[in-house]
């Protein structure tokens, strides 16, 4: 449902990423590791299309990076979660309004609103704090607000790019839990991430970049060799 | 839904960038008193204007010879001009009780006889109160027999007539270029705002919203402040206004349509000015 053919983006001062062949299954749990700069935030803009491939193509869902319609990207963006190291929250409103914003934004109706965000706020844990502001909750609570967020459209995959950059260990194995939940509903998450101690305690396929390419992939039973 | 949504996330828009909401009122505000002001000033020389040339009068002094039968026939000659509504006989001695009236004094106690010859007082009709027409009607009037002078008031209407369209175009020329200067500094205030914002466009894209939804707000936003602007800008006017009247110049015209059309102008600079901003903002 998501596949890379032959891939590069390039800027006129350098290479971001060559020679990309990769797949992602659905419902697949996927990390992305390597130096910054390795292009893993690259990679998933392209699945986004916040960016295009200077060369080749990228398949998401129905829809291909060469003949995607700029009109064809908000459906598209509907379908694909992403979270961020920065949670990106709208710091004027409290957590239920910066979770329901993501449908008031496409037109959802009130009632479906309403009963789509608690149920996601339940989903992440949050319901108690659906009325906090960003700024009262911790670093650990925002990312949950930032997955509900990314979750309350009901993607086919979860974009996270080092979402738990900003935390400590155990609000981080908090999120990796979480997302490991959301996986196990059948939505495919694929996570950038430094943080080696988390694929260790959760092992699943592994992609390493290196300057732009795929150096290895690695497959979860050969994890522990490795790390 | 969707207005509401649009309406409430622009108001919160206001609230949120309060400052650079606040500079850009002002600049709608100043702005548009300045055209209020402008357009105050033009319709007032209009007026005065008009009302100059519908006051152009030209007299013809008669020779002193003339019968009554003679006066009556050359009325009548004049009268059948098309570009002549009314035709006013004043008599000697009228002519005579009118410069007492204006200036005090009995002419005839003084030079022991009436000098003032008998005249008529001509109007044009409507369409005819204008420099080039009363320049030919006076023109063909000093043709008639019987009469001695035309007169008219040939240098201020010379004057107007050669200075009035170079006024028109220095005046069309500086509110050219204010309403340039104007739109620039409003359209990069609601760019500013915009700007500090754009956190909210970013997510509102990753969210998948479609580009008419982004645009929706930050519209509504700048038609409000177009609207709030637009609004002091007309009290404002009216303070001027009223000031100038009781201080200055207490015939000061002013037109109702002004005020409306200020906050008619506000919206709509907001709305473009807020459309073609955050239009930089999408691919």
């Amino acid at each position: 449902m998501i596949e890379f053919f032959n891939v590069a983006v390039e800027t006129q001062k350098r290479i971001l990423l060559e020679q990309i062949t990769l797949k992602i299954h659905k419902g697949e749990f996927v990390y992305l590791i390597g130096k910054t700069g390795a292009g893993k935030t690259t990679l998933l803009r392209l699945i986004y299309m916040d960016l295009f491939p200077t060369q080749g193509n990228v398949i998401v869902d129905r829809y291909s990076s060469s003949s995607i319609k700029n009109n064809q990207i908000p459906f598209l963006r509907r379908k694909v979660g992403v979270v961020f190291q920065d949670f990106k929250l709208l710091s004027d409103r409290n957590v239920y309004d910066n979770i329901a914003f993501a449908l008031q934004v496409i037109g959802q109706k009130k009632k479906e609103i309403r009963s789509r965000v608690l149920s996601v706020l339940t989903q992440v844990g949050l319901n108690h704090k659906r009325y906090h502001m960003p700024e009262l909750l911790s670093g650990g609570e925002k990312q949950r607000v930032g997955i509900a967020r990314a979750l309350v459209n009901e993607p086919f995959i979860l974009l996270a790019d080092e979402p738990t950059g900003n935390l400590d260990p155990d609000a981080s194995r908090g999120i990796l839990e979480l997302l490991e939940k959301i996986n196990q509903g059948g939505t495919a998450v694929c996570m950038a991430t430094h943080n080696y101690d988390l694929i260790r305690l959760a092992p699943h396929r592994t992609v390493l970049l290196e300057n732009g390419r795929i150096k290895k992939e690695i497959s979860p039973e050969n994890l522990p060799k490795i790390f | 839904m969707r207005i509401f949504f649009f309406l409430k996330e622009g108001i919160v828009g206001l609230k949120r960038a309060r400052l650079s909401a606040i500079i850009a009122i002002t600049s709608f505000c100043v702005a548009l008193t300045l055209i209020g002001i402008f357009s105050v000033a033009a319709i007032n020389l209009k007026d005065t204007l008009f009302q100059f040339y519908r006051e152009i009068e030209i007299e013809t002094f008669l020779d002193p010879g003339l019968t009554p039968n003679q006066i009556n026939n050359l009325q009548q000659q004049i009268q059948a001009f098309p570009e002549i509504s009314r035709v006013i006989y004043v008599s000697r001695e009228q002519a005579l009780q009118e410069f007492q009236k204006v200036f005090g004094e009995n002419l005839q106690a003084v030079l022991k006889e009436n000098p003032l010859p008998a005249s008529f007082r001509i109007v044009l009709g409507a369409g005819y109160s204008q420099p080039q027409y009363v320049e030919k009607v006076a023109a063909r009037l000093n043709q008639l027999t019987g009469i001695q002078e035309v007169l008219y008031q040939k240098e201020i209407i010379q004057f107007l007539q050669k200075y009035l369209k170079l006024g028109i175009s220095i005046g069309g020329i500086i509110a050219i270029f204010l309403l340039i200067i104007i739109t620039v500094l409003v359209f990069n205030t609601i760019r500013l705002t915009i700007h500090a914002r754009r956190n909210i466009i970013q997510i509102m894209k990753l969210v998948g919203a479609t580009n008419q939804f982004i645009k929706g707000p930050f519209i509504y936003e700048g038609i409000l402040q177009g609207l709030i602007g637009g609004i002091l800008s007309v009290f404002l006017l009216w303070i001027i206004h009223y000031t100038v009247r009781y201080f200055v110049f207490a015939e000061l015209a002013m037109e109702n349509y002004i005020f409306g059309g200020l906050i008619a102008l506000g919206i709509l600079l907001g709305l473009i000015g807020s459309y073609l901003s955050v239009n930089k903002y999408l691919d």
